[in-house]
């Protein structure tokens, strides 16, 4: 808190982001003289400058409205590198799709869709880095515009419109529920920057005279960000979506709006709001978010939707970290004797490190699944000679499109399995670690109290056990699918036409998996360095702007 | 190469990580070999598998021979960091003990076992197969191997993916339905028993302020302060012991959870069926006595009767079921049921004659059951059958074959001078000591009721064995109707039409052989010299006992007053 930075250093801040909307006019402007093709290298370009600049930035910093500290170098970083894959996911589909005349498919536009997917990069990492709640604000509408533009730009047909629909109307909603809660946080605060709220709600008078505004506030942005999160209550327009759209932008879908919820919630939990309610109504929605979106999984047939519910259970297990996070800030939970606060200060599982590492793997797996789905593209219908003309090929989009996938393309196959063990939680794959330092962090909270009925404690390893059960349901649906790859023979082989970049993006995240597998110890190491840069503004030394 | 097999660069925990990463190695060699042609692939898993063994066994002879092994001390142990972080601490550490000891060498053996049979057997996607066999057996030495929590259950759930695969692409007509029934019955459980474990971990975390995942650590620091038993504690101990039990009660399996049994060893390929009986079942047993024992004294004790009657009834039901199977194979599964019952009634017995017995019983049922396994699959690889009143006079065509099946059912069923007998022996007077000194007078008619049904057992036992032996190798010839069975399989012909001069092909071949003859040999040294396999462990069974004993005979010697002052008016 020294003098007030200039504007003129918030802008060097965000030199990565700047990088990215300049790439993206790049592609916007060359896509006009340079052709289609352009669109997606011209990203990749742009995102890699985005990286190396990240790199040059210092660990730690602050300016009007943005802070950069561990918690929003890992959100960047997860970002730019998630952004990459997904740019491979896409440009694969794309690269086809502007030399080939598929039934439903959309030719070109490439550029442009390189150019919003650019901007779509910086919003997210813009919301990552916003300290403030205008930039938050503003961070997050950068990732919904363009998102519904993706949706409307990808398909033409009236499933892809319904998606594209559904989900806009829905987004709306949740933006101006979030606009809400940041008036009733503003008016509860004073102020829109994040350390002052924080810093009012702990004063007992203000907190006192405005108590009733904070569950109102907090239910609206909870509500928000489980759209995002794909979370109860606002989960059930995931299949709809995922399956209206290409494999590139599920792949989006289920990761990128996920992050931006995450940390919707994780600057929440760090305005330590004193109220039990929020952890409670975190971990009830975590519970039910996962049981809700297994249980529908098991009775999916299409791979999207099945994929769709499956990262609704995902999002049920990201809110366990949440709900462990919001039950740990300082304003609910003094240890009364100092050798238990101790161990709670070096304590490194805590819930929002959890959180983060299990977002990481989580999105790998996922974007590396759809990736392999984008790859395999299309495969041969039913069809003998004597029954007329040949039918075009059919989409892959059935988990029975997949049946003997092991004899006729095993490097999917395999890469498919991975990604589904991996998010299935079997060890010693990434899933297992994520799903291993969130139950941890759950059995962590008010470790010492004895579990009795309806205490917090309680309440915890309810969830943990809620969680682990959760992994063995989900188990099931994964295992059909490996179980139709490996098990199952076809003569309808699938054709891997959906571009090679997407083939790519599939090996690229099955090398990240293993190598998160052999060492989780550099992912965790960052994942709770970040974690903790979150606990540390929770304990008031925020290193935010106050005019 | 030379300081490699220099005694003193060759240090035992070296040897131990060799041990666990040949299968590895040899898992990549064989899918290399995979464009030369089936013969090179499973040529290159058996050296692979006897490479191994080799290993093994002399890592075990070494092991006897160092003067740590008098008192059970853990050998060989390998410590490096893999996940260490702040308090966070876990690593990848391998040792040796008296408990591990023969499983480990179990688990090697049976590899090699399950490599040979499926010699023949299996011809579609041999590398496929080969290469998860050998996976599955780096997973399972290093189940026994592991010195740390999240390691062991690392090993643990990595048993299960190779196993999926196997049922499911190598088994027979339901191999999918067992798959999966197997993996979500396995995976629901151990779920359970990874939170109890973490459960322990974080305990002990809060009275040391590190985050140890040590076995050994853990076991040393929970009996200094255990977790509550009290209800003012939550009854935290048995929401732990309840929690690990529900992992490896489905593992062993104790009866109610038994049903994913014998679909799984019915649908699977025979190489599978014997890592699965052989040393899989096994993973539960030896998780009560690792972590549940030790760690968790008091509520051991207080499971410990109901645990030792679920086993007695495992031990009847499973038997019962066994006495009316049409289908070898599904016989010989149920018989494990039975069997694996005995080791639950042992070891929850907690006398340490039970206790060592049902140790012991591990490695019989492992050796026996395996061998049976192995044998039904070459018996349905010659006739394409597992029906028993499909089957007859196999006898006379097989003699090698009949010898083997009958040397592994009476070791099976207990007859003096083989293993079964020393284990199922050693395990029922163990439970009668139990029975009439080491109970409140109140239960001693319930214990004494479940010794009965134990003895039963070992009738039952033989009732069904023999006479599914009697069925199916003496009487008249029986076979499935000539005309397609002949029709379907190219070599049928042709032993049908000439049954004296063919009897060798109907006969054992040198790797059906060499995958039995290992297991024959230690089914009778173990009936004759139990004690070169009962020492090593003897101690290590009695320390992971010892609390769970102590405190189970301070409730008993609790419960007896109040029950005669009860009864006395």
């Amino acid at each position: 808190m020294t003098t007030p930075p200039t504007s003129f250093e918030s802008f060097l801040l965000l030199g990565p982001e700047i990088a990215l909307v300049l790439a993206a006019l790049t592609a916007w402007l060359g896509g006009a003289f340079l052709g289609l093709r352009w669109g997606w290298p011209v990203a990749l370009v742009g995102i890699g400058a985005a990286l190396g600049i990240a790199r040059l930035q210092p660990a730690t910093a602050a300016s009007a409205g943005v802070t950069l500290d561990a918690f929003s170098g890992f959100i960047r970083w997860l970002v730019l590198v998630l952004g990459g894959l997904l740019a491979l996911v896409q440009s694969g589909d794309l690269f086809l799709s502007a030399s080939s005349r598929g039934p439903g498919r959309h030719r070109g536009g490439t550029c442009e869709e390189a150019g919003t997917f650019l901007v779509l990069l910086a919003g997210l990492s813009l919301t990552g880095l916003a300290s403030d709640l205008v930039t938050l604000f503003a961070g997050l509408e950068l990732v919904s515009i363009p998102t519904y533009i993706l949706l409307a730009l990808k398909r033409s047909d009236a499933r892809g419109q319904e998606a594209g629909l559904k989900y806009f109307f829905l987004s709306l909603v949740a933006s101006a529920l979030f606009l809400y809660a940041i008036v009733c946080l503003y008016g509860l605060g004073g102020s829109t920057d994040l350390g002052t709220i924080a810093a009012r709600l702990r004063e007992p008078a203000a907190a006192e005279s405005l108590r009733a505004l904070i569950p109102v506030a907090l239910g609206m942005a909870i509500v928000a960000a489980a759209f995002r999160l794909a979370a109860v209550p606002m989960h059930f327009y995931a299949p709809d979506v995922y399956e209206g759209t290409s494999p590139g932008n599920a792949a989006l879908l289920s990761t990128l709006p996920k992050v931006a919820g995450l940390v919707v919630l994780a600057r929440i939990v760090s305005l330590s709001v004193p109220l039990e309610l929020f952890w409670q109504a975190a971990a009830v929605l975590a519970a039910v978010t996962m049981t809700v979106g297994n249980v529908m999984a098991l009775w999916q047939r299409n791979l999207r939707r099945l994929l769709a519910c499956s990262s609704i259970a995902h999002a049920g297990y990201l809110l366990v970290g949440v709900a462990v996070a919001a039950a740990a800030t300082p304003s609910t939970q003094q240890p009364a004797d100092p050798a238990a606060a101790a161990l709670l200060a070096t304590s490194t599982l805590d819930g929002m490190s959890a959180t983060l590492f299990y977002l990481a793997t989580y999105a790998v797996a996922t974007i590396g699944l759809f990736g392999a789905l984008a790859y395999l593209g299309h495969r041969w219908p039913e069809w003998t000679s004597g029954s007329g003309p040949r039918p075009p090929l059919e989409e892959v989009a059935l988990v029975d499109d997949l049946d003997g996938l092991s004899s006729t393309n095993p490097v999917a196959a395999f890469a498919i399995a991975l990604f589904l063990l991996s998010l299935a939680g079997i060890p010693p794959l990434p899933g297992f670690w994520g799903k291993l330092s969130l139950a941890a962090s759950a059995l962590q909270v008010d470790w010492t109290a004895p579990v009795t009925f309806g205490s917090r404690r309680a309440a915890f390893v309810a969830l943990a056990v809620v969680l682990v059960v959760n992994a063995a349901i989900a188990a099931a649906y994964y295992l059909r699918i490996i179980g139709a790859i490996y098990f199952r023979t076809t003569k309808r082989g699938v054709q891997a036409d959906g571009g090679l970049a997407a083939g790519v993006a599939m090996l690229a995240c099955g090398l990240i998996v293993l190598m998160v597998a052999l060492q989780p110890i550099g992912l965790f190491t960052v994942a709770s360095r970040a974690g903790s840069s979150m606990s540390r503004i929770v304990s008031g030394n925020t290193v935010g702007y106050v005019p | 190469m030379n300081n490699l097999l220099d005694p003193a660069a060759f240090s035992p925990d070296r040897h131990l990580l060799l041990v666990i990463a040949t299968p590895l190695l040899g898992a990549l060699v064989a899918w290399v070999m995979g464009s030369r042609g089936l013969t090179a692939v499973r040529q290159s898993a058996a050296v692979t598998a006897t490479v191994t063994l080799v290993l093994a066994g002399w890592l075990i002879v070494r092991y006897l021979g160092d003067p740590g092994s008098e008192a059970a001390l853990p050998y060989a142990t390998v410590q490096l960091p893999w996940l260490t972080q702040g308090i966070f601490d876990v690593r990848f550490s391998l040792g040796l003990d008296g408990l591990s000891l023969w499983m480990f060498g179990l688990s090697a053996l049976l590899s090699l076992t399950a490599v040979l049979v499926s010699w023949d057997a299996v011809k579609d996607r041999p590398v496929g197969f080969y290469v998860l066999l050998l996976v599955l057996e780096a997973a399972m030495l290093g189940v026994f191997a592991a010195r740390d929590v999240i390691l062991f259950y690392v090993f643990f759930e990595f048993t299960l993916v190779p196993l999926f695969f196997l049922i499911g692409i190598w088994g027979h007509e339901e191999r999918r339905r067992a798959a999966v029934k197997f993996f979500i019955y396995t995976l629901t459980g151990s779920v359970l028993t990874f939170l109890g474990l973490l459960a322990i971990v974080l305990w002990n975390s809060s009275h040391t302020g590190t985050v140890s995942f040590d076995i050994q650590t853990l076991t040393t620091n929970l009996a200094n302060h255990p977790l509550p038993m009290t209800a003012q504690g939550g009854w935290l101990q048995m929401v732990v012991f309840l929690a690990l039990l529900a992992g490896f009660a489905v593992k062993v399996p104790i009866v109610p959870l038994h049903t994913w049994l014998p679909l799984a060893h019915v649908e699977a390929p025979t190489g599978g069926s014997v890592d699965l009986a052989g040393v899989l079942l096994k993973i539960g047993i030896y998780g009560f006595l690792r972590f549940s024992m030790p760690m968790l004294p008091e509520a051991t004790a207080v499971a410990a009767p109901w645990l030792f009657g679920l086993g007695a009834v495992g031990i009847v039901y499973g038997a019962l079921v066994a006495l009316v199977q049409t289908d070898l194979k599904r016989l010989i599964a149920y018989s494990s049921v039975s069997h694996m019952g005995y080791v639950v009634m042992g070891l929850f017995a907690l006398t340490p004659v039970a206790v060592e017995g049902a140790n012991l019983q591990l490695i019989n049922h492992g050796l026996s059951s395996a061998g049976l396994f192995a044998l039904v699959g070459m018996i349905y690889e010659r006739f394409h059958t597992r029906s028993i009143s499909n089957l007859g006079g196999i006898a006379s065509r097989a003699p090698w074959l009949t010898v083997l099946f009958m040397l592994f059912t009476f070791s099976s069923i207990g007859l003096p001078g083989l293993n079964g007998f020393v284990g199922e022996f050693m395990i029922l007077a163990g439970s009668f000591q139990r029975a009439w000194g080491g109970v409140a007078p109140g239960l001693q008619t319930a214990y004494l009721v479940l010794c009965l049904l134990g003895v039963a057992g070992v009738v039952l036992g033989a009732w069904y064995m023999l006479w599914a032996v009697e069925r199916v190798f003496f009487g008249g010839s029986r076979e499935p109707p000539r005309g397609t069975a002949a029709g379907r399989h190219g070599h049928g012909a042709d032993h049908h039409g000439h049954d004296a001069g063919h009897a060798d092909r109907c006969d054992l071949r040198w790797h059906e052989v060499a995958a039995l003859v290992p297991l024959a040999v230690f089914v009778i040294w173990i009936g004759v010299a139990p004690a070169t396999f009962l020492e090593p462990a003897a101690m290590a069974v009695r320390d992971t006992t010892h609390d769970a004993s102590a405190s189970f005979a301070a409730r008993m010697s609790a419960a007896t007053p109040q029950d005669q002052v009860a009864h006395a008016p």
